[in-house]
């Protein structure tokens, strides 16, 4: 069978550019037990600039997760715990009076740096969060006058207490829209906790995590993803996923029309051809098939869709809605 | 009451004696009033009554007969006693003289010997509906009770339940049993019919990559069927895990023509028209083999 000469080439050179990401996978599994899909989600984001949307009960590592990611991949990494009573400033700088030069001086906040952990993001009031959000969007952060671009790569990990918390200010749906997942962390299995306590009862200090990647090597690997091949069959697929979250009835699941108040928007077809593009390239394969958008389909969907009264009632999640959405549209 | 006994006599016969009474002697508008009339006569003869047929008497009498009943008897040789019992509606009001009427008296061979105009002076009082009346308390009638004992139809209708569960059930696990019988054999049919047509198709300028995924749709498609699974809508992955599950023969053959028709429908591969006909055949072949043992068992 005679492959296409340039895929043929982009495969070799995708299999040469993901070894960083092995030896960061390497880095990461000394220190992190378990958790290997939300690793891998991490990395996906990574690749194809997106933001992630963490969501789980304390104490499951999330931020040891992220310190550790960042350290494997040379990158710096801010932790801002969001609170009640954070101002905008507090994210982004603000303007500091110099008596000396009788100036103001942009001092710039915990936002510049190129792995953010937005901790408990939905503690901290509406504005706080669109600050953030608007440095997610636009790469950039205007302090008093002056506009300063944010370091590449930039990336928010943002946590967030399942709302019924009490103290909580749910984020807006037109916000939640811009992270690319929505990454559910769950408790580790009975053997991982085994051997997570074992490694962790000791009050000896930890190895340092050795950064195994330069700068280089993710921008390559980005404009490596760029050219990874999509088929039309993939991407009609693609958005006849998106689409039947807004039209379940169209794709023979008339029962579901009730049940979802409203759909993905246009951005979660954008968001699930540039995930699994980022899945195939740690597949190292230099195309994309129906298992990369499946494999990325529910973290890149499920904070899209919100579940209307009668699904409420049912106690059905939008992980239930799209699991039937999955089995019912026909993959090419 | 009224009751009345006139005598008429007769040459060494026993003389006709009639009675009559009614019940009760006073009714509402509406209501039903029953008069008896009791006719003793000779064993020789039989009696009917004449004039309650006639409706126009009758409603000059206010009086409608709703009903008629009539026994004979001969207690006493030489004697013979007929009672009529008849049901009116009772319209009008105030006191009501009851309504007249004949004995017919005949011979055995049927022939009238006499008639006897008989008129009761008796009367009915009929009380108005007024609103006293209206108020009355009147007891209600028992519910009337099923003549069939009730543990007997529950027993009935448990058993036309069951019997008709049952035939249900039967035909249900008929059904089924057919459709699945029909649908093995057709999968496999249908999937071999479909390869040999892409063959022709093929043999006839189809584009070998378009019958690679006409070939995918096909294996999909006896792959759900046969084996049961969700394959049409599963990508090769999904498959690939249910098929091992399962323990399918050939599952090595299979997997290879669905990663190959990915090759060519996602990664861009073009295929030659022998590489894309040796696939058919080896489809086919995988077909064969994967329902040849359930032919055999």
């Amino acid at each position: 069978m005679q492959h296409a000469v340039e895929l043929e080439e982009l495969g070799v050179q995708i299999t040469e550019a993901s070894r960083f990401l092995e030896m960061a996978q390497e880095q990461l599994s000394q220190r992190i037990i378990g958790q290997h899909e939300v690793i891998r989600r991490i990395f996906i984001a990574m690749l194809v600039n997106g933001h992630i949307l963490l969501e789980g009960v304390p104490g499951l590592a999330k931020t040891l997760i992220i310190r550790t990611f960042a350290s494997a991949m040379n990158l710096k990494f801010q932790r801002i715990q969001f609170t009640p009573d954070m101002l905008p400033a507090d994210l982004i700088g603000t303007m500091i009076y110099n008596p000396k030069d009788m100036e103001f001086y942009p001092r710039k906040g915990p936002v510049f740096a190129n792995v953010i952990l937005a901790d408990e993001i939905n503690r901290s009031p509406a504005k706080v969060q669109s600050a953030l959000l608007e440095a997610m969007q636009e790469h950039q952060v205007t302090i008093g006058s002056q506009t300063f671009p944010l370091q590449e790569p930039f990336m928010v990990l943002a946590t967030q207490n399942p709302i019924e918390h009490e103290g909580t200010y749910i984020l807006p749906e037109a916000q939640v829209d811009r992270f690319m997942m929505k990454i559910l962390v769950d408790y580790p299995s009975y053997e991982e906790e085994l051997e997570i306590m074992v490694q962790s009862a000791t009050t000896a200090s930890k190895l340092p995590v050795m950064p195994v990647v330069q700068p280089h090597d993710i921008s390559r690997a980005r404009a490596l993803i760029d050219r990874i091949y999509v088929d039309p069959r993939v991407q009609r697929y693609i958005v006849d996923l998106v689409v039947a979250t807004r039209k379940p009835g169209k794709y023979g699941m008339a029962n579901l029309d009730a049940m979802i108040e409203y759909g993905a928007s246009p951005r979660a077809s954008i968001f699930l051809l540039l995930a699994a593009k980022a899945h195939a390239f740690l597949q190292q394969r230099a195309y994309i098939t129906p298992e990369d958008v499946k494999a990325i389909a529910y973290d890149t969907l499920r904070h899209r869709i919100r579940p209307g009264y009668e699904a409420e009632a049912d106690n059905i999640k939008p992980d239930d809605i799209i699991r039937q959405i999955l089995q019912h549209v026909q993959v090419p | 009451m009224a009751h009345v006994s006139p005598l008429l006599g007769a040459e060494g016969e026993v003389p006709p004696r009639i009675t009559a009474r009614v019940i009760p002697d006073s009714a509402l508008v509406g209501d039903r009033v029953r008069y008896f009339v009791t006719v003793h006569h000779s064993e020789k003869e039989v009696a009917a009554l004449e004039g309650f047929d006639r409706r126009d008497s009758l409603a000059r009498y206010s009086f409608e007969l709703i009903g008629r009943k009539h026994t004979s008897s001969f207690p006493l040789s030489g004697a013979g006693t007929e009672e009529f019992e008849l049901e009116f509606a009772v319209f009008g009001r105030g006191h009501q003289p009851l309504p007249p009427f004949i004995v017919v008296f005949r011979d055995l061979q049927g022939r009238v010997t006499k008639r006897v105009p008989y008129t009761s002076s008796a009367s009915l009082f009929i009380r108005a509906l007024t609103d006293s009346s209206m108020r009355e308390l009147r007891p209600l009638k028992p519910p009337l009770k099923p003549s069939i004992p009730s543990f007997l139809m529950m027993s009935v209708v448990a058993g036309v339940f069951v019997v008709a569960g049952m035939v249900l059930l039967l035909l249900f696990l008929l059904k089924r049993t057919v459709r699945n019988s029909a649908e093995r054999v057709d999968s496999g049919q249908v999937a071999q019919r479909k390869l040999r047509k892409l063959g022709s198709s093929l043999s006839a300028g189809m584009p070998p990559h378009e019958c690679y995924e006409e070939l995918s749709n096909i294996m999909r498609s006896f792959l759900e069927n046969h084996y049961r699974i969700s394959a049409l809508e599963a990508v090769t992955q999904e498959i690939e895990r249910d098929l091992k599950k399962i323990g399918v023969a050939g599952f090595e053959s299979i997997m290879n023509l669905l990663k190959q028709a990915d090759l060519v429908k996602f990664a861009d591969c073009h295929p030659d028209v022998e590489e894309s006909r040796q696939s058919l055949n080896k489809a086919s072949e995988v077909i064969r083999s994967t329902r040849l043992p359930k032919a055999e068992g």
